[in-house]
C-alpha cells in the first residue's frame, strides 16, 4: 500500500510535469523545423534554425527586449522604493489610522488590476505618460502584495537591533537602510523574482497603454508579430515565442536553486 | 559627594497604560563609577535604564547627563553606548563592521575608525575574528563583540542590560571580572542592570535596589548587606538572605517589630543555653560549609552555617543563640529603626 502511494506520488508528479512542459516542448519542436514538418510531427524531418532568422528579421526584437528589460527594471525599482518605505511605516512606526490605512492597502489585493484598466488609462493619460515605459510601469509600483511582504519581513527584525542602531546614532532612514533592508534580503530576492516574471509576461495593460515600437514590450510585440493578419506561420511564431521567453527561462535554469530557496527563506522568516 | 553628579535622575516617572513602570526615581551617579540597578523581574530596573538611554521618554521628571538636560533628547544625542541582553549584534555584518557601526554612522574618518577598531578588539581579545559573522561566534565571543561595540567610540557612559544572563555560570564569572577591569581601566561610568545580586554586589561601587518601580535603597554593597533599609532589602541581598523574626519571639523588643539576623551571626549552642529552639528542615552542603535550614513558628528563612561537611538530620531540635549587636530591627511597616 505504502509503495503504491509512493508510486502514485511520483507518477502524478511526472505526469503533471509532462503536461506542464509539453507546450514548451512543442514550441521548441515547431521552432526548429519547417512548418509542414512541425505540424506533421515527423520525427525524422531535418532540423533548421531558419525560423529564428525569419522571426528575428520580422520585428524590432532588440528594441522590444530593451523595452521589456527597462519596464521590469523601472517597476522593480519603483516597487522596492515604495514597498520598503510603506512596509517600514506599517511595521515599525506609530501613526493615527495606521490599521485602517493598512486594511485599505490589503483590500487592493482583492481587486484585479484588469478591473481598473480604464481608470488607470485615464490617469496615465492625464499625467501625460501615455505610451511611455514609466506609464506602463506606474500602476504596479505601489504593490499591496509587496507592501504586505515587506511589512512582515520588517516585523520579524528583533527590536533590539533597531534600538542598538538608534543608540549608535542612526536616524530613522539610516536604521531602515542599514538594518532592516539588509536583513530582509531574502524577501527582496523572492519578491524581485515574482515581480520580474509577472511583468515580463504582462500583456493586456502594456497592449493598451503602448502605441509604438519605441515603448512596446516583448509580449505586445510578439502578439502583433503573431497576429492572424500577418499570416499564421506556426514555426516562425514558435521561434519568436521561444526568443521572448528565453531570458527568463535561462535565468530560471541557472538560478533554480536560489529561486526555490528564496521563497522558502522568505516564508520561514 | 560635592562634585555635580555625572548622571542625574530627578523625580523620573514612567507609567504604562494602567501598569506601573517606575515612579519617583531620584539617583545621582558620579563619573567613573559602577552602578548596578538590582531587583526582581518587573521592578522597573530595565525601564530606568531605557529611560536613561532615551529608548523611552519619561512622563515626569528630568534626566541630566554630564550637566546637560537630555530628558527629551534622542538616544543618539546622549553620547552613551549600550550592551543589550541579547547583544543585538547585526547578523548581516562582520565583527569589524558591527564594532565600527556607530563610527561609520557618525562619519568618523576611515583611518581613525580602523585605529579605534583595532584598539577595541585588542582590549576585548577579539583580534583575528574581524571577518566572522556573529552567527559563527560562540556566546562568549558575541558578548565580547557587544562590549567592543560599546567601548569603541569612547563614550563616557555605558549602559548594560543584563549582559551576562545568556552566558553559562563559569563564563559569567570570568566576564564579570573582565567587565569590572574594563570599566576601571577606561574610567568610564557604567550603569548595569541585573537581577543577580551576586553580580551586583561583586561588581558595583553603588547598588540601587528597586522593587515595584520604586528605589528601595541606594548604597555601597556593604551598606546594603550590613545596613538594609527595610525588610525587602534584607531579604533580597545576601546568600542566604537575612532571616526575619517576629519581635515577640525575643525578649525586650516589643510585639510589632521585625528582627533580622544573618546566618553567619547565629551559633548553635548546647540545649538549654540558646535564645530560640528550632527544628532542622534541610541541610545543604555548599562545599566549604553546610547550610542548615531551620524551622521556627515566629521566623522566616532562618538558617545557620556550619563549617565543612556537617549534615544534620531533618527533624532534629537544636538551640541557637546570637548577639544583640548583630540584630537588625525593623518597624511594623518594615522600615529600619536606628541602630
Amino acid at each position: 500500500m505504502k509503495s503504491l502511494t509512493k508510486f502514485m506520488d511520483s507518477f502524478g508528479a511526472i505526469l503533471l510535469a509532462i503536461i506542464w512542459i509539453s507546450p514548451l516542448l512543442f514550441a521548441f519542436w515547431a521552432a526548429t523545423h519547417s512548418t509542414s514538418d512541425a505540424v506533421n510531427l515527423n520525427v525524422f524531418s531535418p532540423w533548421t534554425l531558419d525560423n529564428f532568422r525569419v522571426a528575428w528579421a520580422g520585428a524590432p526584437w532588440l528594441k522590444y527586449f530593451i523595452n521589456t528589460f527597462m519596464l521590469v527594471t523601472v517597476i522593480l525599482i519603483g516597487q522596492f522604493f515604495l514597498t520598503t518605505l510603506a512596509g517600514f511605516a506599517f511595521a515599525q512606526l506609530q501613526f493615527p489610522g495606521k490599521d485602517f490605512v493598512f486594511i485599505l492597502v490589503l483590500m487592493q489585493l482583492f481587486i484585479l488590476p484588469e478591473v481598473l484598466i480604464v481608470e488607470n488609462y485615464a490617469m496615465i493619460s492625464r499625467l501625460g505618460l501615455f505610451d511611455t515605459i514609466l506609464g506602463v510601469g506606474m500602476p504596479y509600483m505601489a504593490s499591496a502584495f509587496g507592501i504586505f511582504l515587506m511589512r512582515q519581513a520588517f516585523k520579524g527584525v528583533p527590536i533590539e537591533l533597531h534600538e542598538a542602531a538608534r543608540i549608535e546614532g542612526c536616524g530613522l532612514l539610516g536604521i531602515l537602510w542599514r538594518v532592516y533592508v539588509p536583513l530582509a534580503k531574502p524577501t527582496y530576492l523572492a519578491y524581485a523574482l515574482v515581480s520580474v516574471s509577472t511583468h515580463w509576461n504582462n500583456f493586456l495593460w502594456p497592449l493598451i497603454v503602448t502605441n509604438s515600437p519605441e515603448t512596446r514590450p516583448l509580449t505586445v510585440g510578439l502578439s502583433i508579430f503573431g497576429a492572424p493578419e500577418n499570416g499564421v506561420d506556426i514555426s516562425v511564431i514558435s521561434a519568436a515565442t521561444l526568443m521572448s521567453v528565453a531570458p527568463l527561462l535561462i535565468a530560471f535554469l541557472i538560478f533554480q536553486r536560489q529561486f526555490v530557496q528564496a521563497f522558502l527563506r522568505a516564508g520561514i522568516k | 559627594m560635592t562634585t555635580t553628579p555625572f548622571v542625574k535622575l530627578d523625580g523620573v516617572a514612567k507609567r504604562w497604560n494602567g501598569q506601573l513602570g517606575v515612579e519617583g526615581i531620584k539617583l545621582d551617579i558620579p563619573e567613573g563609577s559602577f552602578t548596578a540597578l538590582l531587583g526582581p523581574s518587573g521592578c522597573g530596573k530595565s525601564t530606568t535604564l531605557r529611560l536613561l538611554a532615551g529608548l523611552e521618554l519619561p512622563d515626569e521628571g528630568k534626566i541630566l547627563i554630564d550637566g546637560k538636560d537630555v530628558t527629551t533628547s534622542a538616544a543618539s544625542d546622549r553620547n552613551l553606548s549600550m550592551v543589550f541582553q541579547s547583544y543585538a549584534l547585526f547578523p548581516h555584518l562582520s565583527v569589524a563592521e558591527n564594532v565600527m557601526f556607530g563610527l561609520k554612522v557618525r562619519r568618523v574618518p576611515k583611518k581613525e575608525r580602523l585605529e579605534k577598531l583595532h584598539r577595541a578588539l585588542e582590549i576585548t581579545g577579539l583580534l583575528g575574528l574581524e571577518d566572522r559573522k556573529p552567527g559563527e561566534l560562540s556566546g562568549g565571543q558575541r558578548q565580547r563583540v557587544a562590549l567592543a561595540r560599546a567601548i569603541v567610540a569612547g563614550q563616557r557612559l555605558c549602559l548594560m542590560d543584563e549582559p551576562l544572563s545568556n552566558l553559562d555560570a563559569k563564563l559569567r564569572n570570568a566576564v564579570r571580572k573582565d567587565i569590572k577591569k574594563l570599566q576601571r581601566d577606561l574610567g568610564i561610568t557604567v550603569v548595569y542592570v541585573t537581577h543577580d545580586q551576586t553580580e551586583a554586589m561583586s561588581m558595583a561601587d553603588t547598588v540601587v535596589l528597586m522593587k515595584d518601580g520604586h528605589i528601595q535603597q541606594v548604597g555601597s554593597p556593604e551598606d546594603l548587606y550590613s545596613r538594609p533599609n527595610n525588610t525587602f532589602v534584607a531579604e533580597f541581598v545576601g546568600a542566604p538572605p537575612m532571616a526575619l523574626l517576629q519581635s515577640s519571639v525575643l525578649d525586650g523588643f516589643g510585639d510589632d517589630k521585625t528582627i533580622g539576623i544573618r546566618a553567619e551571626n547565629i551559633q548553635i549552642v548546647p540545649k538549654g543555653e540558646g535564645r530560640m529552639r528550632c527544628t532542622v528542615n534541610e541541610s545543604e552542603f555548599l562545599g566549604a560549609e553546610t547550610l542548615i535550614g531551620l524551622d521556627h513558628a515566629g521566623a522566616a528563612g532562618l538558617c545557620v552555617l556550619k563549617p565543612g561537611l556537617s549534615m544534620m538530620a531533618e527533624g532534629n531540635e537544636i538551640d541557637i543563640s546570637f548577639h544583640d549587636e548583630n540584630l537588625h530591627v525593623f518597624d511594623a511597616a518594615g522600615q529600619r529603626l536606628a541602630g
